[in-house]
């Protein structure tokens, strides 16, 4: 094993995407073949022989796949329809939506059109990307998973009653879309009034909401709205809502609502430079921030709740 | 016509795709290594290529059907593979299916000849 042939090269492409206890034995093997194939293909130019070979095997992760009993694909045909129609929902009306806000937001701060243009092309191409890049990361994620769940229990029986019902599923697709969108919205929201303090008083630029947030609650409702997203995500791709989905639904959603509701009854959700320079002197009634905080609580339970009626329905 | 042709030799393809386990089953009887095992294969007529036949092998492995042993006599150690008694009993099976088969297609294309 002299370390640098074509054929040490090839063989360590295909075995380091194996799983690890079978990389040496088929590695081994791998090259006995190989060489017994050159042998028998000529003794004269054992060079050519070597490169002819392995033109033959062909492209190594082609082979590791193999090996690996892996699929070649990103997302599955299973997963595939539903991936294009969650991505079609969200470029044809979340993206839409976000840019018109990034737009008025503009126009609003600078009232200067090209620059508007700007942040509308800025945005489309920024947001787009970014939700295509997740929803790529987060089905790729689920299908990985779901092809290792069948290749070890292999196929859970179908039968015409999984059929879901026209108008239901209508319903819960765009419902799941606009709830994806929603928590997208609100978590890019938040990052974005903190990373570029839009709201302008006097000289300054200033964030919407208290900074001191970010030094403590603000982390369980990014946490938790990120969790919200990914498992709508999942909820749409795989059509169903298990316990284990309803349960972390509930999870991910009181960490967002329990922290929230803290904040707004403590009355430290604004910043209070820009309450003041809002509300010129005037103070918000404690009663605005009880309705806001039952609301809130009333919301996220009631959400929870019919989570965990979906998953029973379906069980 | 070039494409008729060619739709013969990918649907025949197709065909000749179940047979390779069937095949190596029963040639394995007698304890093989891979690449004698593809010449003695397409010498026979059940063409397969190598990037295909040595993850198959290990894939049968993996299912209990054949088992595997390093043979280090010659210079050039390899891996011969051997079926199981499982393995044959897999490939009692599979001749019974294949015998059926052969039966019903030559049933079925008897008139169209």
């Amino acid at each position: 094993m002299s370390g640098n042939t074509l054929t040490d090269r090839y063989v360590h492409e295909v075995v380091r995407r194996i799983p690890a206890d079978q990389r040496a034995d088929v590695a081994d093997e791998l090259r006995t073949t190989i060489a017994d194939t050159a042998d028998a293909r000529g003794a004269a130019d054992p060079e050519a022989a070597e490169r002819a070979v392995l033109t033959e095997m062909g492209d190594p992760i082609r082979l590791a796949a193999k090996y690996a009993d892996r699929p070649l694909a990103l997302i599955g045909p299973e997963l595939y329809p539903a991936y294009v129609r969650l991505l079609k929902l969200l470029l044809t009306t979340v993206l839409p939506i976000v840019v018109a806000v990034l737009v008025v937001i503009e126009v609003l701060d600078s009232n200067d059109v090209g620059a508007a243009i700007g942040s509308a092309i800025g945005g489309i191409l920024t947001v787009g990307a970014q939700m295509i890049a997740w929803l790529t990361v987060v089905f790729a994620l689920i299908d990985r998973s779901r092809h290792r769940e069948t290749a070890v229990a292999e196929v859970d029986q179908w039968s015409p009653d999984d059929l879901p019902e026209l108008r239901q599923t209508e319903k819960r697709d765009s419902g799941a879309a606009l709830a994806i969108g929603w928590n997208a919205l609100v978590l890019a929201l938040i990052v974005w009034q903190h990373t570029a303090a839009p709201y302008r008083a006097g000289n300054d630029r200033i964030e919407v909401l208290d900074p001191a947030l970010w030094s403590g609650w603000i982390w369980p409702i990014l946490v938790g709205l990120a969790g919200v997203v990914t498992l709508e995500v999942i909820r749409f791709a795989t059509r169903t809502c298990t316990m284990l989905h309803a349960g972390l639904y509930a999870v991910a959603e009181l960490l967002v609502t329990l922290p929230l509701a803290w904040i707004l009854s403590q009355h430290k959700f604004f910043n209070p430079a820009f309450l003041a320079d809002v509300n010129n002197g005037w103070t918000v009634p404690d009663a605005v921030y009880t309705i806001a905080v039952i609301a809130v609580l009333l919301v996220s339970g009631s959400e929870i709740v019919s989570r965990f009626r979906e998953a029973r329905a379906q069980s | 016509m070039a494409d008729a042709e060619e739709l013969i030799l990918s649907q025949a393809q197709e065909l000749r795709r179940g047979t390779v386990v069937l095949a190596c089953l029963a040639l394995l009887e007698a304890p093989q290594y891979g690449y004698a095992l593809l010449v003695t294969l397409n010498d026979a007529g059940v063409t397969v290529d190598g990037n295909t036949l040595y993850p198959l092998l290990r894939r049968l492995e993996k299912q209990g059907l054949l088992t595997s042993d390093w043979n280090t006599d010659e210079s050039r150690p390899r891996k011969f593979y051997r079926v199981t008694p499982e393995g044959s009993r897999v490939r009692a099976g599979l001749v019974r299916e294949w015998e059926d088969l052969v039966d019903s297609i030559a049933r079925l294309t008897k008139e169209n000849r």
